[in-house]
């Protein structure tokens, strides 16, 4: 009980007895939420957690977040058409982060520095996995197989890993000595790699299942799909994937003054810009239309956009949304094609179909047509599992129906994404689940979760920051294989990671602390057991909601009490 | 050595003795000059000390809370009208228990107006629970405004010093002033418990619930009734170092053989005093109300042992009820084995001179019969009843 | 437990203002008090008008404060502070007194105490915690109350569209004492309001900042909106935030976007009648548009371009805290 003192004074601070935290309805608590750009990642990069080591100026720790998902940054960091920004909320308020230069400085500052990948030391005891093809696909897969802490053998039928990175990427977009340098770092971290092994040849899929605990299949899509126009075909047919290695080997192609390329992809979009380099006059022809915001993915060019504007400054001249309706012979040779307006029109079932609009036929004079029309899987040594043409039904996290111990992933699978991400994706989950079946853990398919919407994070904290573009080679000045994208500087890197909203994820920005009536927020030292730098003091936090409606990054939610 | 000096800057010296570091005033006669003597001690470079005139008595009176509240001896003055506006801080200051003293230059309060003397004000707050201590003339004033500071600083409670306007204060009267040396050790430099201290941060003004409000208020009445002990401790005391002792709760003048008792607050009791001298018969035992607040029950009752017959004289009145000091004399007396009887008059409301030819009125007062209370110097001719024609009131 | 005992303990911030006071939930007066008091520091001394802060922080035996406080009654904490401070500077002591009122007792009845002690010259920072109407005694309609707005006693009915008159230009009265710093400042606004309280105490004489900070029982808007209906007082003209020395303009924060007032009044429930199918109703809410565009005006808001310290710049966090403020 109280004692009555003079006058009714009172002792300083002594409020803290008295617990307004019975007034609560509800609470808030730290919720961290998914990030678009994490969820947007093919490769499932936590791009949040590296933009914030990398804006705290810890890049190797940045490096070692990324690589926690990609081995591959500064070949991603190149070659990726960058879904993460796409999905970046910054995008709704000013401009996206440009993730991509930060994931390639990164990757270029760790081959520099020569960091070593955060890897467990190899167990020669730990069950040993055989991964089929050293493309970016088995070579994420081997990776992660390494990280936890199981054996991986890589085996490839071609002397050196990287599959179409080193067979069909032309150096404009991703330099020889980065490829080089990534993928050799890689294979030192402990991964046994076996060149000139062909599956079919060198060794069948029987035997690897036999001497491995389990088997993965990267075996990626190195075949031209078959192409024709109303079954015919002109005789001196070059295909795009056969010239594109022959210039990124050897640097040269066959002289061709003037040549129509079919296709929407990246091999099409390659195969013209590396012909308009050698001076000649190059058509791009595809039924699909300009990737845009409200175009179907199912509908749109699969290259990326930034690729297709480089090589329209380039001087490749696109014709979307049209296609080759006719071959014009002279003999079996080509001498120009008729062009068709087509689109890709939904049918009531879902399905796309594409339909030409007969009378709006053009005819370009060329003396090659070059098709690029995709690729297929090679069934060597994969017979039992496949038939020509066809691609490998996995489920979420790789693994073959009706075969436990078999996964694959990358370009092979069916429904793939056809990027070098998607591949390196295929890889770490598909090595996830190996590992959980090789130690009889179980591994659960989890959806992907929500990312936090625009609308959830509070905008007035953040100032508008243009987004820090690259520079790029002035077109006159992209001859050969001279890389095109320039990156940013380490400055430019440390500004760009800080525009990160850090969508979901305490930013320690003081907001709650600063803002909480009550001061019911405390700051830690520490991060605390959750990551964020604050606690609630639930004896004084009478649930106002102030903190989590003005927390910018949305990390604040506010729960009903139970009683 | 005595000098005259008038009583307004008498009590200025007398304030200026106990060192102030703060004097808040806002002027209103008849307190202003004492107010303005200390400004001009201040100016002078007598007195180092922070005057600061402020807008209001309601500010005033604030002001000195603060200051004292931040560890300062302080002290305004006012009267009337000034001393109801800072009503609502009087209660405030005694509430907090802070030491403050407040010369209240006794004046009649509005409406009508008047400017003039007598005690209703200070009456009016009587209940503020402050010590309220009166004046019979301006040596006690002096030596009262002194003794004050030592009873609020020792009781932490502020204390009303009611001297009657322009009756004390604008009189020129022959009296001693102490040194300074025997004021500073009467009165060592004081700080309060509760300073306002950064380093020791305390909390003063909070709210208290009605599970502990009545405790506040027990102990705030407790105080002030402790608060006697120390109002005859300092006058023993600053006789002892003055050579002049007052008597702290009641005055008692007696005579042999006296029956009849007057009891009175302030100046009239010179004049009651000078009275008795000119008509010695009957023998009439004269008792000065010193100390009002606390009220002296005891004292009182020791001071009317013997009386047949106690006239209450005072300067204010309680419409439409007995006089106040009368209803309270009463009251402490009631329960006497022979209590007097009381009768309860009211003289020089509004400034209305009280001359000697009022003892003998209240004497024969005595004997016929009267209202429990009345002005007892009233003029019936000027009462509309009384008017040779009927008043014509405007329409 | 101890844990958060001693983190509390060891936060970086000075806690003048504790947990455990009894304000309302989203209380703008608890959080504007509590930012005060942080940019002030441990060395002061309060002096507070009788309101809801003075309520809810000093439930005996209980305080909030830990700071030398004192509350005497509703109209004189700027006398209570100026007497504090004469006396501080006579005991030669350097500690800053703050008196701390609603606007009831700044607007209203502390008034006349607060124009003397403007006067004199009193080295007292006086805050105004600016919630526009009487919230302690049940949301009884001010001289801060905005024109239009409904409270108890200027009720929206058949008759009424709320308060009929306007809201009082205090900062014009105060700034014709030519004191040597006045300011507005808003909760919503942080790090502003910090560096003002810093700025006020470094004057040396009268200074005045008077803090909108919402209420949300009296204004009818959802605890957890009291920063956001704060800030939008601020971006649409409504309540600006500007500086004045000795009577002068010197700085006005500028309003990078300016929101339409509706965007504020909707919020609220005290404008509730505002968006009734009325001709009055529309009129009174081209009345208050026309209020924050005169301010807009007359202060020169209109933002030129982006600034780090505009309506929008001023706000903004980065990561890892550390506010400029």
């Amino acid at each position: 009980m109280p004692v009555m003192t003079p006058g009714g004074f009172a002792y300083p601070g002594t409020s803290l007895a008295f617990k307004t935290g019975g007034w609560r309805t509800q609470r808030p608590v730290h919720r961290l939420r998914a990030a678009p750009c994490h969820v947007g990642c093919p490769a499932g990069e936590n791009v949040r957690d590296y933009l914030a080591r990398t804006a705290d100026g810890d890049l190797q720790s940045a490096w070692e977040a990324l690589v926690a998902a990609n081995p591959l940054p500064a070949i991603t960091g190149r070659v990726c058409d960058h879904p993460c920004e796409s999905a970046c909320n910054r995008g709704h308020y000013d401009a996206a982060v440009a993730i991509h230069n930060v994931e390639r400085f990164l990757g270029d500052e760790a081959i520099r520095s020569g960091w070593a990948y955060p890897l467990p030391p190899v167990k020669t005891d730990a069950p040993a996995v055989a991964v089929v093809g050293a493309g970016p696909a088995g070579l994420s897969c081997a990776y992660h197989l390494r990280r936890l802490g199981l054996n991986a053998t890589l085996i490839d039928r071609l002397p050196a890993a990287g599959g179409t990175l080193r067979t069909a990427l032309p150096g404009y977009r991703l330099p020889r000595s980065v490829l080089e340098d990534e993928i050799a770092r890689l294979l030192t971290t402990g991964i046994r790699f076996l060149p000139h092994t062909a599956l079919g040849r060198e060794v069948s899929l029987a035997e690897l299942q036999r001497d491995h605990a389990a088997v993965f299949l990267g075996p990626g899509r190195p075949r031209p799909r078959p192409w024709d126009v109303d079954g015919r075909t002109p005789r001196d047919l070059h295909p795009a994937l056969v010239l594109l290695q022959d210039w990124v080997a050897l640097g040269t192609v066959p002289e061709i003054r003037s040549a129509v390329i079919v296709g929407g992809g990246n091999s099409a979009v390659d195969m013209a810009r590396v012909l308009v380099r050698t001076g000649a006059t190059v058509h791009l022809v595809t039924h699909e239309a300009l990737p845009a915001a409200g175009i179907p993915h199912e509908t749109a060019m699969k290259a990326a956009l930034r690729d297709i504007r480089q090589a329209v400054e380039e001087g490749v001249i696109l014709h979307v949304e049209h296609g080759v309706h006719r071959l014009i012979l002279r003999g079996e040779k080509v001498v120009g094609v008729e062009l068709v307006r087509m689109k890709k029109l939904a049918r009531a079932d879902g399905h796309y179909e594409t339909v030409p609009f007969e009378g709006t036929e053009t005819v370009l004079e060329v003396d090659q047509v070059i098709p690029a029309v995709g690729q297929e899987v090679d069934t060597l040594g994969l017979e039992a599992l496949l038939p020509t043409g066809g691609l490998l039904p996995v489920d979420g996290f790789g693994n073959l129906p009706g075969h436990p111990a078999l996964f694959a992933g990358g370009d092979a699978r069916l429904d793939a994404r056809g990027t070098v991400s998607g591949a390196v994706g295929d890889g770490y989950r598909a090595a996830l689940a190996i590992h959980a079946q090789v130690t009889g853990t179980t591994q659960e398919l989890q959806g992907e979760p929500a990312p936090i919407p625009v609308g959830d994070l509070t905008l007035n904290y953040f100032e508008p920051v243009p987004r820090t573009e690259e520079a790029l080679l002035p077109p006159e000045k992209r001859t050969g294989a001279a890389e095109i994208a320039t990156g940013l500087s380490a400055v430019e890197v440390a500004a760009e990671a800080k525009r990160c909203f850090s969508c979901g994820e305490c930013m320690a920005c003081d907001n709650c602390w600063t803002y909480c009536p009550d001061l019911a927020v405390l700051k830690t030292r520490e991060p605390a057991a959750d990551g964020s730098h604050y606690l609630f003091n639930y004896d004084y936090c009478k649930g106002c909601g102030l903190c989590a409606h003005e927390c910018p990054v949305g990390y604040i939610a506010m729960e009903a009490e139970s009683s | 050595m005595p000098q005259a000096l008038e009583g307004s800057q008498a009590i200025a010296r007398a304030v200026a003795l106990c060192r102030p570091q703060v004097v808040a005033a806002y002027p209103i006669t008849p307190q202003t000059h004492i107010v303005e003597h200390i400004a001009k001690l201040v100016a002078d470079g007598e007195l180092h000390c922070e005057v600061v005139s402020v807008e209001s008595e309601f500010s005033a009176a604030s002001v000195v809370l603060g200051s004292a509240c931040a560890g300062s001896r302080a002290y305004t003055a006012t009267a009337s009208q000034g001393l109801l506006l800072m009503s609502e801080v009087l209660y405030n200051i005694s509430g907090l228990r802070v030491p403050l003293v407040l010369t209240c230059a006794n004046r009649a309060l509005s409406a009508p107006l008047s400017i003039w003397n007598d005690q209703q004000d200070s009456m009016a707050v009587r209940d503020a629970g402050w010590v309220q201590l009166y004046c019979a003339d301006n040596q006690e004033a002096v030596d009262t405004t002194i003794q004050a500071f030592r009873i609020a600083e020792r009781c932490e409670l502020p204390v009303m010093v009611c001297v009657d306007g322009f009756a004390l204060t604008h009189t020129l009267e022959p009296l001693e002033l102490p040194s300074a040396e025997t004021v500073a050790h009467f009165l060592p430099p004081y700080r309060f418990s509760r300073t306002l201290d950064p380093l020791a941060p305390l909390t003063m003004g909070t709210l208290v619930a009605p599970e502990y409000f009545t405790e506040a208020r027990h102990l705030h009445h407790a105080a002030l009734l402790a608060a006697e002990k120390e109002i005859v401790a300092a006058a023993s005391d600053w006789g002892a170092a003055s050579g002049r002792e007052h008597a702290p709760l009641v005055r008692v003048e007696d005579v042999p053989k006296a029956r009849i008792g007057i009891l009175t607050l302030g100046s009239v009791f010179g004049t009651l005093l000078d009275a008795r001298d000119q008509l010695p018969d009957p023998p009439v035992r004269l008792l000065h109300l010193r100390c009002f607040r606390p009220f002296p029950v005891e004292a009182l009752r020791a001071a009317c042992a013997g009386l047949s017959d106690l006239v209450v004289l005072e300067r204010a009145i309680a419409p439409g009820a007995d006089g106040i000091i009368g209803a309270e004399v009463r009251s402490a007396l009631m329960d006497m084995d022979a209590p007097p009887r009381i009768h309860n008059f009211a003289a020089g409301l509004g400034g209305r001179d009280v001359p000697l030819a009022i003892y003998p009125r209240l004497i024969e007062a005595i004997g016929r019969p009267h209202a429990r209370m009345s002005p007892i110097d009233i003029k019936p001719e000027l009462l509309p009843e009384n008017a040779p024609s009927p008043i014509k009131v405007p329409s | 437990m101890n844990t958060l005992h001693d983190l509390r303990a060891s936060q970086p911030r000075f806690q003048g203002l504790e947990s455990g006071h009894r304000a309302c939930q989203g209380c703008g007066q608890a959080l504007a008090a509590r930012l005060t008091l942080e940019a002030a520091g441990p060395n002061v001394a309060l002096a507070n008008a009788t309101g809801c802060l003075e309520v809810f922080t000093t439930t005996w035996p209980d305080s909030a404060w830990r700071v030398p406080w004192l509350h005497s009654v509703f109209a004189n904490a700027a006398a209570v502070a100026a007497g504090m401070e004469a006396a501080l500077k006579m005991q030669g002591k350097d500690i800053k007194v703050l008196a701390l009122a609603g606007d009831g007792g700044t607007f209203d009845i502390g008034f006349q105490a607060l124009s003397g002690m403007l006067e004199r010259g009193h080295n007292v920072l006086f805050v105004c915690y600016d919630n526009e109407a009487y919230m302690n005694t049940g949301v009884q309609r001010s001289s801060s109350t905005p024109h239009a707005a409904a409270t108890t006693t200027s009720p929206a009915g058949i008759a009424r569209m709320g308060k009929r008159h306007l809201k009082k230009d205090i900062l014009s009265i105060i700034a014709a004492h030519h004191i040597p710093y006045a300011a507005t400042a808003s909760v919503a606004y942080a790090a502003d309001l910090r560096k003002k309280v810093r700025r006020a105490l470094q004057v040396d004489g009268p200074s005045f900042l008077q803090i909108h900070s919402p209420c949300p029982l009296g204004w009818g808007h959802g605890s957890e909106l009291s920063v956001e209906v704060a800030r939008l007082a601020v971006q649409t003209g409504l309540f600006p935030l500007i500086e004045l020395e000795l009577g002068a303009l010197v700085g006005a924060m500028p309003i990078r976007e300016i929101h339409p007032v509706t965007d504020y009044l909707k919020l609220q429930g005290r404008f509730k009648h505002l968006f009734a199918d009325d001709a009055r109703a529309r009129e009174e809410l081209a009345h208050l548009q026309a209020l924050a565009d005169h301010n807009i005006e007359v202060y020169g808001l209109q933002g030129k371009a982006p600034d780090t310290l505009d309506s929008e710049g001023a706000d903004s966090v980065r990561r890892g805290g550390l506010r400029s403020a």
